[in-house]
């Protein structure tokens, strides 16, 4: 039984449809990629199982309940965690507040006690010079703090959502072991969102591809990747040919 | 150092503040007590505004708190100091059930409905016919040590007191980073499991609550509550201006702030009785443009950037 089992999740914004009938399911220790074109969903997916908004239709399920109706703040708290496309670092608090945060409001932790774990959690990901403004870090430490931001609710479900986008490729080696390292020894199901197809290759067990809000392939990455409707669909035309 | 200066500064100054009226003239007292009825209401304010919202609405609990004490007292027999009280509870009762849906509201809606709330209590107290005195208002038999000017002093540094601790104990515990991070981004604080609507309630019930403690305090000084006089926008206007000007976000910030525009206000009074306003207006331009982290900003600033100066001990 998959920790995080979704069914027929839709959802509407008006006459347009972001997201229809998308099922999925996803177990602590696996890494699931979620690819698809621009505007085919992933985003709005994300929101949907973290609770920013309600579906229109369908149905999740975690660890046994029903969430669906679920607020956002209570997911977190009951394991569901993300970090943003679009990252928000709080800038009016510091490194290890913002990493503090999840600590304080999904574990219940005192400050003193929130301060020190964080403190051993951004150690563990490689993140130092706590004290220090949002502003003044760099990008490969802010998205480690995300990720820190993240973890700090203790989260058995996470998803990523590009955040290899804008790092350079001895970064990206460095973060994509570190999302490996997570899903297998915190035991995370991790869903990650990613144009980069050479870390999906590496990192994911398995990968949906959405298209036009519908999952039009899933399946281990090198089958997906040869799937036509994928390869039309998602790759285009320069690397249908060649491969990603 | 830093932790002696925390809080040897305000134990120093509330002794001072204390002693004040031991020395000073009836004219300098008076002047003081307004300016500790401001300064309370500062505090207030900017504990609302950390969580980013902004009210326009302190004449409002602070005029039902003037109100609460008068009925309260006119129609209950309470005495004055649990009058006052009660002008507490009612306005942090009325924030919550109100609260339940303006809170859903942001930025400059939230503001203009606070605004508009205030000036529907005017409205409903000028029209309350025998209930609430209508335009005349409310008289008070009798005031709380018979009016003595001392003990009002040291009643509205009471409420000094307790707005500095609440906003102290905001700043101390986990509400400090609910608020700031509702106030930096709603999305990211709801994914770390904050409740961003209860932490707007207790922020805008806490507020409420002392603005309707310095109301009910106010009403002890003149004896009486009007329409017009205990929601006048003055009564929104100073205090934000005064936490402006001192530095929001931060507890000494609006009593820095209260202290110099306080001071400064009588000052202007006495010398243009008719444009004072409008230096009001124009501090208020200049700070925001010049200085919009305010004077305690400033300083705050200073010292991070000299504890950060290369071979500094920062023990």
């Amino acid at each position: 039984m998959a920790d995080l089992e979704v069914t027929g999740l839709g959802r509407r914004f008006g006459g347009l449809v972001a997201l229809q009938n998308v099922s999925f399911s996803l177990s602590r220790g696996e890494i699931l990629g979620i690819i698809g074109p621009n505007g085919a969903g992933k985003t709005t997916f994300i929101n949907l199982v973290t609770g920013v908004y309600a579906p229109t239709s369908g149905c999740i399920r975690f660890k046994d309940r029903d969430i669906t109706r679920m607020p956002a703040h209570q997911r977190a708290r009951a394991g569901i965690s993300r970090t943003f496309q679009i990252i928000h670092p709080l800038e009016s608090l510091n490194v290890l507040e913002n990493v503090m945060l999840g600590f304080l409001f999904c574990r219940r932790m005192r400050q003193a006690e929130a301060r020190r774990a964080a403190e051993v959690l951004c150690r563990s990901l490689g993140l130092e010079g706590l004290g220090r403004d949002v502003a003044q870090i760099t990008m490969l430490e802010l998205k480690k703090m995300e990720i820190a931001h993240a973890l700090a609710t203790h989260p058995s479900i996470l998803f990523l959502d590009e955040v290899m986008a804008g790092l350079n490729v001895d970064e990206t080696r460095d973060l994509v072991a570190l999302v490996r390292g997570i899903a297998r020894e915190r035991g995370i199901g991790v869903g990650v969102v990613e144009h980069v197809m050479s870390v999906i290759r590496d990192l994911t067990h398995r990968v949906i591809v959405l298209e036009a809000g519908e999952i039009i392939a899933s399946g281990p990455y090198e089958s997906v990747a040869r799937d036509p409707r994928v390869i039309a669909a998602y790759l285009g035309k320069e690397t249908a040919g060649g491969g990603a | 150092m830093s932790r002696a200066v925390r809080w040897i500064v305000p134990v120093v100054a509330l002794a001072v503040a204390a002693l004040f009226p031991l020395a000073a003239g009836p004219y300098p007292l008076a002047v003081a007590r307004s300016v500790l009825t401001y300064m309370a209401l500062a505090m207030s304010w900017d504990l609302l505004l950390r969580s980013g919202q902004i009210s326009f609405g302190i004449a409002g609990f602070f005029g039902i708190g003037a109100y609460t004490a008068a009925l309260s007292a006119l129609h209950l027999g309470l005495p004055p100091v649990l009058s006052i009280v009660a002008a507490g509870v009612v306005a942090a009762a009325l924030a919550a059930v109100l609260g339940l849906v303006i809170l859903r509201l942001r930025t400059v809606y939230f503001a203009i409905t606070t605004l508009a709330l205030a000036e529907i209590f005017r409205v409903i107290m000028q029209n309350g016919g025998d209930a609430s005195g209508g335009p005349e208002g409310l008289v008070m038999p009798s005031l709380i040590f018979n009016g003595e000017a001392k003990a009002l002093y040291w009643t509205s540094l009471a409420a000094v007191l307790l707005s500095g601790t609440v906003s102290a104990l905001f700043q101390r515990s986990r509400a400090r980073l609910a608020l700031t991070a509702i106030r930096n981004n709603e999305l990211s604080a709801r994914s770390s499991g904050i409740h961003i609507f209860t932490w707007l309630m207790i922020a805008f019930v806490s507020s409420s609550f002392l603005q309707g403690i310095v109301g009910g305090i106010q009403l002890q000084e003149y004896g009486f509550a009007s329409p017009d006089s205990v929601f006048d926008s003055y009564y929104t206007l100073l205090p934000l201006a005064m936490a402006l000007l001192g530095g929001t976000y931060s507890t000494p910030g609006p009593v820095v702030g209260a202290l110099l525009l306080g001071v400064a206000a009588e000052y202007l009074k006495l010398k243009i009785p008719y444009g004072h306003l409008v230096v009001y207006g124009i501090i208020i331009v200049l700070v925001i443009l010049l200085m919009p982290r305010g004077l305690y900003g400033v300083y705050r600033g200073q010292v991070k950037a000299w504890a950060g100066r290369p071979g500094v001990d920062r023990g």
